[in-house]
């Protein structure tokens, strides 16, 4: 490197979770090796799982969550104001994950089946996307997300090519791994609706597809629920296997 | 050329012997459906096996591949050597090896593709012949793929009693020269044992397809209209399965993997698909096969009709792996008897 050249500026990251379990953050201390790599490149300047220091200072913000209450979403407001770029991390954040089953229920129904017995008010909103409160730059889908895919996207966003995600089904991944398909072994997957791009990180290992990154932007769901149902599937556990993950964005379509 | 007997008993030894010099690939059991891959020892090796889930053309025009590397700024990619080895294709069926034929149409005429044309020329193909046609997907019969053609080093043919090896080419031909397993064939003889053979073999495969071989490009040529497609786009779920596990499908994307500290990076291809939503869109927004329904219609004139117009060639094996899949239950053999029964009424 020539002596002129003057030193780059590091891009400064900032973390920030809402209504979550935090895993997808976790997921960042696993990086390892390439967590280094990422350090060459970045500050990260907000960090709960692993870091105390704290900066309102940032360029890149990741959304991690979705978002229930009122407060939550001054917050995120705040957060919007301070990022240069923001991501929605990881399926809570992208879609409302499994947050959005809440929406299936009444507020006092929801607090019942989950404080039962508490006295004490609960607030108990109804769970967003990050999306439908402040504008996302990228989405990194998942649940948890995954390291490569965050790897990659963060690389394509230092590059100024921005990240976009797949938006073909998982079965793509899936055949060119040439897994044998659950529905060849009598079991049944959301991977046919669902976002690529984890690398049939669940089938590969002998599990079903749950649908966590989320319904394709096109999905054939009169085809899946026929596949389904040829399975031996009654219309009530179809849904479930929908809403698991989509109840969030199903329910604001059938309100629609 | 040359014939070799080998007796059932010898056919692990055989292999055996295949493995010193080569990777001897082969089906393999994978769960309760069957892959090509590395024969560990001979014991692996199904002789009796439905399709494999991926084609042979795996190891041709592998899912992923690195075609060079590059520095950022640099306009040419540079290290775009292939790394091949001594490779044997065993226990291929018919069907697969003319999948293989049509691919060489494709990738080894000139402008040969030099990543699959490296691959290519390591490669040995030891095929093994079907006596029973494979399930009711298979529709070899009609695609005239039931019998060994071309395509193949060696042949091996279950004439009863003992395998006979029909030796196909000079390659074939040195692999096999004082291999201990085996013992010299009379021409004449291992002749007149494949033809009987052959003839006993073909009341087991029927016609599944209603229209003739010959009436097969004519009737694609007529039906390009046909609500056939809407019925079939329909039930579509654009998961891609049938265009992966397809012998003949070769469509793929190139993309670049750039390095963490974003110097350089990789240039890589991958296998894509007609079938996903974003293949045919450009510029500007504009998808020109937005509809699951003109998707399946392209991925059945590609077998069918444009690959006849351009290389004088069916671009479909009869392997079945396609309708074998397809969890929405889209047939090939349905798709096209369909069309058949649509153009006699008209």
């Amino acid at each position: 490197m020539s002596k002129n050249k003057k030193k780059k500026e590091k891009v400064r990251i900032a973390f920030f979770d809402f209504a979550d379990c935090e895993g997808c953050q976790l997921q960042v201390t696993y990086l390892n090796e390439a967590f280094l790599g990422v350090l060459e490149h970045c500050d990260i300047v907000n960090f709960r799982e692993a870091i105390s220091e704290r900066s309102d200072d940032y360029d890149i913000a990741f959304v991690e969550g979705s978002i229930t209450r009122e407060h939550d979403a001054e917050r995120l407001k705040e957060i919007r104001k301070n990022a240069k770029i923001l991501i929605a991390y990881g399926a809570c954040a992208c879609i409302g994950g499994i947050n959005g089953l809440r929406k299936k229920y009444t507020a006092d129904e929801a607090i019942n089946i989950v404080y039962a017995g508490r006295k004490d008010p609960i607030e108990a909103g109804e769970p967003k996307p990050v999306h439908d409160v402040v504008k996302v730059d990228h989405y990194i889908h998942g649940c948890p997300t995954s390291n490569d895919e965050l790897v990659e996207a963060l690389k394509g966003i230092l590059l100024g090519k921005g990240y976009t995600p797949p938006d073909y089904a998982v079965c793509v991944e899936c055949k060119l791994k040439e897994n044998v398909c659950l529905f060849e072994k009598g079991q049944v997957c959301m991977g046919p609706v669902t976002r690529a791009g984890c690398n049939s990180w669940c089938p590969s290992w002998g599990n079903t597809c749950y649908g966590c990154r989320g319904l394709l932007p096109n999905p054939a769901k009169e085809g899946q629920m026929d596949v389904l149902e040829k399975n031996g599937y009654t219309i009530n556990e179809l849904e479930q296997k929908f809403d698991l993950y989509n109840a969030c964005k199903l329910e604001a379509d059938k309100n629609e | 050329m040359r014939h070799y007997y080998l007796e059932k008993t010898s056919m692990g030894k055989f292999i055996e012997s295949l493995k010193e010099g080569y990777r001897v690939v082969a089906p393999i059991k994978k769960e309760n459906q069957f892959v090509f891959a590395k024969v560990e020892s001979a014991g692996e090796v199904e002789l009796e096996y439905l399709p494999t889930v991926l084609p042979p053309k795996k190891y041709l025009f592998p899912q992923k591949e690195k075609l060079g590397t590059f520095d950022m700024g640099d306009t040419k990619l540079t290290d775009t050597s292939v790394e091949v080895e001594p490779m044997i294709i065993f226990a291929a069926h018919t069907c697969d090896i003319e999948g293989l034929e049509c691919l060489d149409v494709v990738f080894n005429s000139d402008p040969a593709d030099p990543y699959y044309k490296a691959r290519k020329k390591s490669l040995l193909i030891i095929g093994f012949e079907c006596m029973v046609p494979c399930d009711e997907y298979a529709t070899c019969r009609t695609m005239d793929t039931h019998n060994p053609k071309a395509g193949y080093d060696v042949m091996i043919t279950d004439v009863g009693s003992k395998y006979v090896l029909h030796v196909n080419s000079k390659e074939g031909k040195d692999l096999l020269e004082g291999n201990s397993a085996l013992l010299d064939a009379g021409n004449g003889e291992a002749k007149t044992l494949l033809a009987k053979t052959r003839e006993e073999k073909l009341k087991r495969f029927d016609n599944k397809l209603k229209p003739e071989f010959s009436r097969l490009a004519r009737l694609f040529g007529d039906s390009y209209t046909s609500p056939v497609w809407d019925e079939v786009g329909e039930k579509c779920l654009s998961c891609g399965n049938c265009t992966a596990v397809c012998p003949t499908c070769y469509c793929l994307d190139m993309y670049d993997k750039v390095k963490l500290d974003t110097t350089g990076g990789e240039r890589k291809r991958v296998w894509d698909s007609c079938q996903l939503e974003e293949f045919a869109s450009v510029a500007g927004g504009e998808n020109f096969r937005e509809e699951r329904s003109s998707r399946q219609r392209h991925r059945y004139y590609r077998k069918f009709d444009y690959s006849v117009k351009k290389y004088h060639k069916f671009f479909c094996t009869g392997c079945g792996r396609c309708s074998r899949t397809c969890m929405a239950g889209i047939s090939l053999i349905e798709t096209v008897n369909s069309l058949d029964e649509e153009n006699e009424n008209v």
